[in-house]
């Protein structure tokens, strides 16, 4: 499947340089590469824009501050004031979606949101510690999660299952969405991409028109991703926290 | 599908843990509470202008009440003031009248005795007239010649016809 000009050849993993530690292979990779930009790229600017800490921001340190109240926002009115303490960790779940989608539109650059591996593992993370949190707070009580209440027993040996399995599910879909997302809209450029080459004379300016819009409609479904990312992380945090 | 290529996910994994707790430890200790502090820089520095500002306004509406307060009071004096004048005025004219009106009585009364006292003058003179009259007619008609006292008597007994 990997030919030459297979559009799936983008998601494919080149180490930069072979590392090895107690046998396992963890080359850095154009993937890590990719994380180690994304991850510069947050810290140096959400450094460097509120260096000075002015009281009147500059518009670099207001890009800041506005993200820092979308997610305090966006937490508040899900979680309410218990979620807090759990701000740092969305707003980096979330900036480190957003921007490693947003790298990713940089042609030539790896998306490693795309890869279902890391995406699994940030949903394994947040359903983990959901869990821990749901069981911290409510102990053996928190198995009452699948219990509906007010609806009539008979169906509870229905529901019961319904719900843990859809309880079970939230890191694949919480993964997969963002995985496909990525996947799709990549392959979709890339695709298109190979008509502006293939197509005879001028009328490879079709597909070019649309690929310049299809990078608009990537550009707001990386940002789109990110933040069902975060609010349904902020959403699952709410539910270790309120019972049904 | 190279996602699925179980090669290199042990590597992607090691990479994503290292970044990602990077990331994370470095938004935590670092960029988030320096964020915070200046959000809480310009919240403290709203509300201290917005207090400043409150008390302002309410020293403001202090003194506005002051002014209005010295105005009513600077009025209900200037009132006071205008009605006294007024009251001094209207009695002093009132004096003045009555005491016109006296003299202009005593005036009148005066005139009054003056033109009696004359009427009673010019009556006897007319008298006087008369009776010389009188004594000329007689004694030009007749060669009567009448004294006065009787003429006097004659005309006192007749003064009602002509008078």
């Amino acid at each position: 499947m990997a030919a030459k000009d297979s559009p799936l050849k983008q998601f494919e993993i080149d180490p930069i340089s072979n590392i090895e530690l107690g046998g396992y292979n963890i080359s850095f990779t154009n993937s890590s590469f990719a994380m180690l930009i994304t991850v510069l790229v947050i810290t140096l600017f959400l450094t460097f824009t509120v260096n000075t800490r002015s009281i009147i921001p500059s518009r670099m340190q207001l890009i800041s501050e506005l993200m820092y109240n979308f997610i305090a926002q966006l937490l508040s009115d899900t979680v309410g004031d218990n979620g807090k303490r759990y701000f740092p960790f969305v707003f980096s779940l979330f900036m480190f979606v957003l921007i490693g989608n947003m790298v990713g539109m940089i042609p030539y650059q790896f998306t490693f949101t795309s890869h279902i591996i890391v995406t699994f593992a940030l949903a394994a993370v947040v359903f983990i510690g959901v869990t821990i949190l749901g069981f911290i707070n409510h102990g053996i009580k928190f198995f009452t999660f699948f219990y509906i209440p007010g609806v009539p027993f008979y169906m509870h040996p229905l529901l019961i299952p319904i719900e843990v399995i859809s309880y079970l599910s939230r890191p694949i879909s919480l993964s997969v969405r963002l995985f496909a997302n990525m996947l799709a809209g990549h392959t979709l450029l890339k695709v298109f991409a190979g008509f502006v080459v293939s197509m005879p004379f001028f009328t490879g300016v079709f597909p070019l028109a649309f690929i310049v819009a299809l990078t608009g409609l990537e550009i707001l479904i990386a940002f789109l991703q990110a933040y069902v990312f975060a609010i349904l992380t902020c959403l699952y945090i709410n539910d270790a926290y309120h019972l049904h | 599908m190279p996602q699925l290529n179980p090669e290199f996910f042990v590597s992607q994994l090691f990479w994503l843990a290292v970044f990602f707790t990077f990331l994370f430890v470095f938004l935590w200790r670092v960029s988030l509470p320096r964020i915070a502090t200046v959000l809480e820089k310009r919240q403290n520095k709203i509300d201290e202008n917005l207090s400043s500002a409150k008390e302002l306004q309410e020293q403001a509406m202090e003194i506005e009440k002051k002014i209005n307060d010295q105005i009513n009071k600077a009025k209900l004096e200037t009132d006071e003031k205008i009605k006294e004048t007024i009251n001094a005025l209207q009695e002093n004219v009132s004096s003045q009248l009555s005491s016109l009106d006296k003299d202009l009585e005593k005036k009148v009364s005066d005139a009054e005795k003056e033109i009696l006292k004359s009427k009673d003058d010019q009556m006897k003179n007319i008298n006087n007239e008369i009776v010389n009259i009188t004594k000329l007619t007689v004694g030009k008609i007749t060669d009567i010649e009448l004294s006065d006292n009787e003429l006097n008597k004659v005309i006192e007994t007749h003064k009602g016809n002509f008078n």
